[in-house]
This record gives structure tokens, sequence and C-alpha cells, in this order.
């Protein structure tokens, strides 16, 4: 038993078509997943299904022994929070301040521990100077650092990443990367939904989705050795992996260099 | 003709606090044909806010914009059919998927024409070929939009452009939500439509990949400002691009890696994983 168990999960929208097939996944406290899918796999309906958002056909899901129903959802989302892809959505404050208290006052917090908490949140992604901002003030990153500490301010245990980085500026989703990296180092549980692989290389799991099923999970070097499980999955290799493999073909033999591709690629 | 800025700025007035400069002191020039340009920079930089100038959705705060001939300034002019110009320059949105509203996809292609004053059976002809355009067969003419892949619904939107059949196609971060097969696949269309009809294709991204494998000139926006415009062998030749934000496609970052790590001076400006592993054999061989 992990943290978070999905046992044997079906899912599908009003059409015929099943989007999740018997999804079976442990998650423990401290680790850091990515779920990796092509376009359609099912990954950000899984992460919708986790926080409540859409109830399974079939299976269940557990948070900390607890079954995840209609009925506790509120419970949940004091273990679990998400951070979407569009930073614009999600931005429902006037200012700053008001954005990071959102969350909050859905769990009745005092407003003296609340304002604390917002300056101690804001402070902690690096935002204490842009509590009075307005949305249109802030780059795509800051916006998603907002969202981040709203979430943190609630204190939950599991922070799931739909697509987080999606839509920011390299420079940006860089800087993000490295703050997720120190949170999981903090101890915060870390399930990333993406399609790039080069960031699903800071997990310590990858699970690949494939037309909504679990079609491969493991460690990551484990993963990278099977060129052909990524290829059946429409997915791409890492960059460092592609070359790797490319001078394999050409006859190549270098034994220093092939590994320093290697750890190009889990350095990270 | 083309598109030219001359000195435009462009101010948003905000909620509190004033206004907030968004794009300064543009100057600039498009040409109308064979133009293959990515517009990139941080998130906030003012690129959406350049693309909307381009078809004249905004107007500058202050400077002077030519698009095709007819001039664009901060007053409006009632001689100036704005309509013509939104014709000469398509302008797809950012996620153009979340704007789709018929119940057919030929429905909705015709949509644009239909504005523009064509006829029913005109509107056919240019849906059909706009679709054909964008890699989807007739087929999918009486389908309904809502139920396509997310890579299908932006064909069919950009085609809904396409079938204004503009001179200039601006996309304003068409791959966003794609994942990397996706992202080759819509990139490589627009390659084939440039390259096919002459069109001039302008493409926002984060993707710096894309961006050197595809573009034929860069713009990059840094709070408001244009600080390059070339070609990107000359960009990522350039030290230091975080200071705008950007970074360095994977190709030249892992071939850097290497030059530094075995001491060799492997040629790392390549495009493809195929070409660096050329220039890594070339580079031990030598």
């Amino acid at each position: 038993m992990g943290y978070l168990d999905i046992e044997h999960l079906y899912f599908q929208y009003s059409s015929k078509r099943m989007i999740l097939k018997d999804i079976n996944l442990s998650i423990n406290q401290g680790e850091w997943i990515a779920i990796l899918g092509h376009n359609g796999s099912g990954k950000s309906t899984l992460a919708k299904l986790i926080v409540g958002l859409l109830q399974p056909k079939e299976g269940r899901i557990t948070v900390d022994g607890v079954d995840l129903l209609p009925e506790n959802v509120y419970d949940i989302r004091k273990k679990i929070g998400i951070v979407f892809q569009n930073p614009d959505n999600q931005f429902v404050g006037v200012t700053v301040r008001d954005d990071i208290a959102f969350g909050m006052e859905n769990l009745q917090v005092s407003k003296d521990d609340m304002l604390k908490k917002i300056d101690f949140y804001a402070t902690k992604v690096g935002m204490q100077n842009f509590l009075d901002k307005e949305p249109s003030q802030l780059s795509g990153g800051q916006k998603q650092r907002i969202a981040i500490a709203g979430i943190l301010a609630m204190q939950t245990d599991i922070i799931i990443f739909d697509e987080a980085t999606s839509m920011l500026d390299p420079g940006s989703r860089a800087e993000l990367m490295e703050y997720i990296k120190e949170l999981h180092q903090e101890g915060l549980t870390i399930i990333m939904i993406t399609h790039d692989i080069e960031e699903a290389l800071y997990a310590d799991k990858l699970v690949i989705l494939k037309s909504g099923e679990i079609y491969q999970q493991g460690d990551i070097p484990t993963l990278l050795k099977h060129p052909e499980w990524f290829k059946e999955a429409y997915l791409e290799l890492p960059t460092a992996i592609q070359i790797y493999y490319d001078l394999k073909q050409a006859g190549h033999d270098n034994q220093e260099l092939e590994e320093y591709l290697w750890a190009f690629s889990s350095s990270k | 003709m083309g598109i030219q800025f001359k000195q435009v700025n462009f101010s948003y007035t905000g909620m509190q606090k004033g206004y907030y400069e968004a794009i300064k002191d543009i100057s600039l020039s498009i040409e109308s044909k064979n133009e293959f340009i990515t517009l990139v920079g941080q998130t906030g930089s003012g690129k959406s806010t350049l693309a909307q100038h381009m078809n004249a959705l905004v107007f500058p705060t202050s400077g002077t914009l030519e698009i095709f001939g007819k001039k664009v300034t901060s007053k409006r002019d009632r001689h100036i059919k704005y309509n013509d110009i939104r014709q000469k320059v398509g302008l797809v949105f950012q996620f153009p998927e979340y704007q789709l509203f018929e119940e057919t996809v030929e429905k909705d292609i015709m949509f644009g024409p239909l504005n523009f004053h064509k006829t029913e059976e005109e509107a056919k002809v240019l849906a059909k070929k706009a679709l054909q355009m964008v890699g989807l067969n007739d087929n999918y003419l009486n389908r309904n939009p809502f139920n396509l892949s997310g890579g299908e619904k932006k064909r069919v939107s950009i085609a809904g452009i396409l079938a204004l059949d503009p001179e200039v196609l601006v996309l304003d971060e068409p791959t966003s939500g794609l994942d990397p097969k996706g992202k080759r696949q819509l990139m490589d269309l627009f390659k084939s439509i440039q390259e096919e009809t002459g069109k001039s294709i302008i493409v926002i991204t984060h993707d710096m990949d894309l961006v050197y494998e595809y573009a034929k000139r860069v713009l990059v926006l840094d709070k408001g400002n244009l600080v390059f415009d070339g070609s990107p062998e000359v960009l990522f030749r350039m030290n230091d691009l975080s200071k705008f934000h950007l970074d360095y496609p994977q190709t030249i970052r892992v071939l850097k890696g290497i030059n530094e790590r075995f001491n060799l001076s492997i040629d790392i400006y390549q495009k493809t994983v195929h070409d660096a592993t050329a220039a890594i054999k070339r580079g031990l061989n030598s």
C-alpha cells in the first residue's frame, strides 16, 4: 500500500470510448513520479480523477487509506493540490495576495493565520515583493509560482503538476523545475504530468501511458534502455539518448562518450 | 507591401497604477512572401500584442503601422476598411480549438469566408481546399469538431483562417499543448504551406528546438523591446541567452557538453540528431 493507490481504474466520458483502462498505480510519500504520454493518452484525465474533479466509472482511488468519494472530496483536496497548464486560467484573485488566500478561504482558516501564511508562502516561492501586484504585471512563471504558493499554504502532501510548464518560456520553465526540485527535497510528493521527456527526467519513476493504459512503468534508466517502447508510445527520447542510439547504430564504439551521453540525461 | 512597423508603441491601461507598456519603439519590416519567422521571448514580453498589431486587431498607442499599403495609427480612419487587412493577414489565436463552435467541420471553416461576403458555394470550395492544406481529407468535412483530437482541432481552426486565403499567416503559440510528435507535424505543415504557397508565416513559440530547426528568421522580444532580428544561426551563437529568458536547443547543449568534457572541437551548431551524430563522428576522427 502506498500513500496514493489507484486500483483497476476505468473512466469514460459519455461517448463509448474508454479513456482510461485498468489503471493500477501506487505512489509513496516523498516520491516524484512523472506520467508521460502522447496527446489523448488520458494523462490529464487521470490527474482530474486523482483530485476528484471526475468520478471513476470503475475501480478505486485511496489517499492515505481513505477512499476518494464525492462526499469526502474536500478532505482529499487538503491532501492533494493541482497546478494546471495555463497560468492565466487559474489566477482567481485580483492581486497576488487574494490569489494565495483563495484556497485557504475554502478551508476556513482564520484571518490572522491566513495573513501570516500568505506572507510565509509568498516568501517561500520568492514572490513576497509582489503581493499587491495584479496578474497582468506578472510573467507566466511568476503566476505559476503564485499558484504553487496557494497550494503550499493549504499544506497538501502531494502536488500534481499537469503540464504546468508547457506554456512557460525556457527561463521560467528551468526556474520552476529547479523550484519543484527543492520542494521535493523537502519531502513533498510530486506527480508530474507531461509529454516532455526532458522534464520527466527529473523524476524518480516514470509511468508511460498509451491510449488510456499504463504501457510501461519503472525507473528512468531502465526504460531508456528500450527505445522501442518510446516509439510504440508515440514519444521521443531525450536528445542525448537519441544521439547515443544513433552513434551505436552507426557502429561507433566509445564507452566514455556513451557514459557521458547517459549521464547527460540523468544528471537532472 | 507586407507589414511595416515604424516606432510603434502600445500601452495597456491597467486597473491600478496607470498603464503598462506592452511593446516599445518597434521598427520592423515583414515581407509579404516567403518569410518563416518565429517570434520568441519571455511570457509577458509582448509577443501576442505584437502579433495582434499585424492584422490591426489592436492599434498602436503611438507610431505608424503599414499593413499591405494601409496605414494604421492610434486614430481609426473611417476611410480604411480594416477588415481588408484582416483578410490579408490571418491571425490564429492561442488555443484556437476552444473557439470551434459549429456542428460540422465544414461549417466551421466556412464561417470566415461567409463573413467576408463569399457565397455559400464559394465558401464550400474554400473550406474543402483549406482542409486539404492542413492535411485532413474530405471525410472530415461532415464530422463534429468536438469529437476530434487536440491536434485535429488545431488543424481545423487553422483551416478556418486559411480559407480566407491570407497572404500572411500569424499563429500565436500553435504548438502549445501538443506532444513532441504533434508539434513537429504541425511545424512540418507550416513549412510545406510556406513552400507551396509562398505565404509568409509567423509563429510564436517557446520551443528553441523548433526555432532552430524551422525558422529562417527569429524576432526576440524582451520587456516589449525588439532585441534581436536575424537568423537562428546567429541567435544561438550569442552568449548568455538567459538574459532574454531563452535557452539553447538541445543538440547544441549536448554537443557543447561533449566538447567540454572530452576537450574536443566538434562543430556544435547542428539542427538535428542525425547531423549531431555525424558531427561527433567527424570530431572524433580528426
